[in-house]
């Protein structure tokens, strides 16, 4: 159980991206974040695993205040914590399977590490990651010669080193042509289906929010719009989010 | 913006006063830098640079043997006035070369008409005058270039000299002496190339050894410059002051018992004990080793923070061991050979060694410090958090205390050395007090940093500084330091702690003392610190302050510390590129893709790994560019580091010049050039390769 009280996060420039969203995520759920870019959307996620601090309230994930953790204690939450992101955030320059075993380090040997010391089992884990996102042969080509499906996948496959218990994806597919985006998100439904993981993705298509997740929750000017299922988003709600000049564009 | 005619007319008018004053400041600058005309017009000095710059294009790279051939006749000077017979010419006959000089007497300044026969054809041929101390020197012949002129196809050759002006010669007997020369053998390279290439190689490792020494201090500072890396590096106060105070602690530790195990690592080393103490560092370094993996896993309670304390404490010694045994090591090496290629190797080991031998003091102090203050620091970070707010605010000011003492002491003891370093003590307390006024009206008024009035804060924040500014510097007399130069005095004034301390430190440390206490009460121990900020504007303060120094300069200095020779040259060139790379570095940094720093950070990685794998694969192509543009760089200062005695071909270059040698020069020259173009292309096809 994820549970988020009185969220609030405003930015050194006064900025409020965050107001007091309260929100309860229970494990294994499938949830869409949607709303228009500025709504807070890539604040509450980052917000989950604190790469961004925030300013008011308390996040507490299976019992353990992660808005109260100190820099150790906030590594071992993030270890179990996976993230996936719009620019898929590889290092361009080194191999997919550096890319994919970096997201272990939290776990191995620190000392070993820097000297990209990765102990054999931790190899074979990658490379079955890899095989799981369907471009195993991809090992050892640079990670900038992928295309972008393939470099999200490879950030998934990054994601799964760490066996994450959540998976916060930050717009994964939007800098991703419709088909790719739809076998991105298969996999990630694939991970919630058979793996149990927790989701929250935050989308920009209403559509792919419809098609994949369990709930959906919209975000407007940094406050909680609608918490709900998928099915209960009519036009007048979607005109409600997104404003009244919107029309709804359908993603296949 | 609404264009009225008169909004237009006036912006026109100021394009002209701009381009007027423009046009006036670069008059000036005219004027300024004596740009002159007239000068270059006279007609010795285009003689003179006509010479110099057709000496330099002659360069003297080759030299052959000659076969000299001379003849010699007696000339009067002054013909007797009562017109008897002069000198008679000697006869000369058959093959052997003669001259004959006409007239055979002639006043100084007169000119004279010299007849060779049976000289080589068509080859070089001088005329000398000979006193009648029997010196030589070379005369012109009128019409001819340089010192030689060409013979006839016969051998033979007619050309006109000037009687010299000799004082006192008068009814002296000198002669003329005509010399043949004629090239025998092959052309070789000349005594000069020879040096000049021995000193060119020494310019080239010269450049080679400074920018390879200056990568890896620049490597590390260029991550304390990158403002992107630093400024979310942040801490709260009260783990900070913890840090800060213990630091000296830590010194006073590492330098009394880390010291004495290095040194024992040293020579245990150098005398028979070499497997003994290899084997005790593999066990220790693999006892660290495995401790560490079980601190990563270990849950992050009190237990675990004694068992990582426990860890850094364990590696702490295992490294300065490990630094002594390496030092030790490097000793013995330097010991085994002295010849050859393992000469050198053995040389440069051996010097390294020593160095690190040297050192241990200061590496155990400073390992000390840092091991100590990061353990004090782990063990009492749960102790601080649960502080309520009246103890924290307390706690701070007694911490702040402390910590503000140490800082500015340190502060004083670089203040004290020098007049004007003096001023760095203010500045000091200066910044330590730009925060003070802000943080009271803030508690008095109940405001946030963000919801206080932003100009009164600046305002206040001002009149803080300039007052602890003002007030540090009476107190502290720098006025006088500035304008006499007075240094204060290092006389032991005051006892503390049993320690004999000169009045000047005393007073910054109560002014540390002063500033930081109210500041650590009134932030408290739970306040952000903007560590990163800090260190970020230090260092590039620093390295901007050194590269604005010109090597030449720094050259200047070294040359007293170490002596003329290349290894001042090294020194300046060094921390030169130290200072320039690190700045050229910390941009590469500055301009990489953050996304894998997020990633990698939401992952768990700690800071370290998260630099490992998502900074550094991003930087190293701009590293190996930029260091050999520096290297590059280096091979053209350090052709000229020698003009301050920093050696290389700098140093030859300067003598010729000075000794009015252009055609040596020329050969420096030459060399410089063909040198410096090809570096430039090979780095440049290198960078291109890279990136």
């Amino acid at each position: 159980m994820l549970v988020i009280e009185n969220l609030t996060k405003i930015y050194d420039n006064g900025f409020k991206a965050l107001d007091r969203i309260n929100l309860e995520i229970p494990e294994g759920q499938f949830v869409s974040i949607i709303g228009l870019s500025g709504s807070g959307k890539s604040t509450l996620l980052r917000c989950i695993n604190r790469l961004i601090d925030p300013t008011e309230g308390r996040i507490v994930w299976r019992g353990v205040d992660i808005t109260a953790a100190t820099d150790d204690e906030l590594r071992q939450i993030r270890r179990r914590i996976g993230m996936i992101f719009q620019q898929f955030n590889l290092v361009r320059r080194s191999s997919v399977i550096t890319n994919v075993m970096s997201g272990r380090l939290g776990y191995v040997n620190p000392m070993f590490s820097l000297v990209n010391y990765f102990p054999r089992a931790e190899k074979e884990r990658a490379l079955a990651a890899l095989e799981r996102v369907g471009i195993p042969e991809k090992a050892y080509v640079r990670a900038s010669s992928l295309s972008g499906g393939q470099q999200q996948r490879v950030g998934i496959a990054r994601a799964l080193m760490q066996n994450p218990e959540l998976m916060l994806a930050d717009e994964p597919v939007a800098s991703l042509d419709p088909a790719t985006s739809h076998s991105v998100m298969k996999y990630l439904e694939l991970l919630n289906k058979e793996d149990g993981i927790t989701i929250l993705c935050s989308l920009h298509f209403l559509s792919l929010a419809r098609a994949y997740s369990d709930r959906v929750i919209a975000l407007k000017d940094g406050r909680l719009e609608f918490d709900g299922l998928p099915g209960e988003i009519d036009n007048d709600r979607f005109k409600q989010i997104y404003g009244e000049d919107a029309v709804e564009v359908e993603i296949h | 913006m609404n264009q009225t005619p008169s909004r237009l007319a006036l912006r026109r008018l100021l394009i002209i006063i701009a381009v007027a004053a423009g046009f006036i400041i670069f008059s000036y600058g005219w004027t300024v830098t004596e740009i002159n005309l007239a000068r270059p017009q006279e007609p010795i000095r285009q003689q003179n640079v006509g010479n110099a710059l057709r000496e330099l294009l002659s360069p003297n790279v080759f030299e052959q043997d000659y076969s000299i051939i001379n003849a010699t006749t007696p000339i009067v000077m002054n013909c007797p006035a009562d017109g008897s017979p002069p000198a008679e010419a000697p006869q000369q006959t058959g093959d052997q070369p003669y001259i004959i000089v006409t007239p055979t007497c002639a006043r100084s300044g007169e000119t004279v008409t010299v007849q060779g026969y049976n000289f080589y054809p068509d080859s070089l041929a001088r005329i000398n005058w000979i006193d009648n101390s029997g010196e030589r020197r070379i005369r012109q012949v009128a019409g001819v270039e340089g010192d030689n002129f060409i013979t006839e196809g016969d051998g033979t050759f007619t050309v006109q000299i000037e009687v010299p002006r000799i004082r006192g010669s008068a009814d002296q007997t000198h002669a003329v002496e005509a010399q043949g020369r004629f090239p025998v053998g092959l052309p070789r390279l000349s005594n000069t190339t020879g040096l000049v290439i021995e000193k060119m190689i020494e310019t080239i490792f010269l450049a080679l050894i400074a920018t390879s020494i200056s990568i890896l201090p620049s490597a590390i500072l260029s991550f304390f410059a990158a403002h992107n890396l630093m400024r979310p590096v942040r801490m709260s106060l009260g783990n900070l002051l913890m840090s800060i105070v213990l630091l000296p602690v830590g010194w006073v530790i590492g330098t009394r018992l880390l010291a004495p195990l290095a040194t024992l690592g040293a020579n245990l080393v150098s005398g028979a004990g070499l497997t003994t103490a290899s084997g005790a560092a593999l066990l220790l370094l693999f006892g660290a080793v495995t401790s560490s993996r079980a601190a990563t896993t270990a849950t992050i309670e009190n237990g675990g923070r004694v068992r990582a304390a426990l860890n850094t404490l364990l590696v702490t010694l295992v490294f300065i061991f490990a630094f002594g045994l390496i030092g030790g090591l490097g000793i013995l090496v330097g010991r085994l050979f002295d010849t050859g290629v393992l000469g050198y190797v053995s040389n440069f080991v051996g010097t390294v060694g020593e160095l690190m031998r040297l050192t241990i003091p200061l590496i155990a102090g400073i390992a000390g410090a840092f091991a100590l203050s990061s353990v004090g620091t782990s063990l009492t970070l749960d102790g601080l958090k649960k502080l309520d707010t009246t103890s924290a605010h307390v706690l701070g000011g007694v911490l702040g205390a402390i910590a503000g003492a140490i800082v500015m002491a340190l502060v004083g003891l670089i203040g004290m050395q020098a007049a004007w370093l003096g001023l760095l003590p203010p500045f000091a307390a200066a910044s330590l007090a730009s925060g003070l006024l802000p943080g009271l009206y803030r508690r008095l008024t109940g405001t946030t940093p963000r919801t206080a009035n932003r100009s009164i804060v600046t305002a206040l924040s001002w009149i803080g500084s300039i007052a602890a500014f003002v007030l540090t510097a009476a107190l502290l007399r720098v006025d006088q330091a500035v304008i006499a130069g007075t240094l204060p005095s290092q006389e032991p004034a005051v006892n503390l702690l049993g320690m004999g301390i000169p009045l000047y430190i005393a007073e910054t440390l109560l002014i540390g003392a002063v500033l930081g206490g109210i500041m650590g009460a009134l932030s408290g121990t739970k306040a952000a610190f903007p560590l990163g900020e800090i260190l970020y504007n230090i260092t590039r303060t620093v390295l901007n302050a050194l590269r604005s120094i010109e090597p030449l300069i720094m050259g200047l200095v070294f040359v007293i510390w170490v002596g003329i020779g290349p290894f001042a040259g090294v020194l300046a060139l060094t921390l030169h590129s130290i200072a320039s790379l690190g700045k050229l570095y910390s941009e590469q940094i500055e301009s990489i893709d953050t996304g894998p720093i997020e990633a990698l950070q939401s992952t768990g990685a700690n800071w370290i790994q998260t630099i490992m794998y998502a900074v550094v694969p991003q930087i190293i192509p701009p590293y190996i560019a930029f260091t050999m543009y520096r290297w590059d760089i280096n091979v053209r200062m350090s052709t000229i580091i020698g003009f301050v005695g920093g050696g290389g071909v700098g140093f030859l270059l300067q003598q010729q010049i000075n000794l009015l040698r252009y055609r040596d020069a020329g050969v420096a020259v030459l060399a410089i050039a063909i040198v410096v173009s090809i570096l430039d292309y090979a780095s440049a096809s290198i960078r291109e390769r890279v990136i």
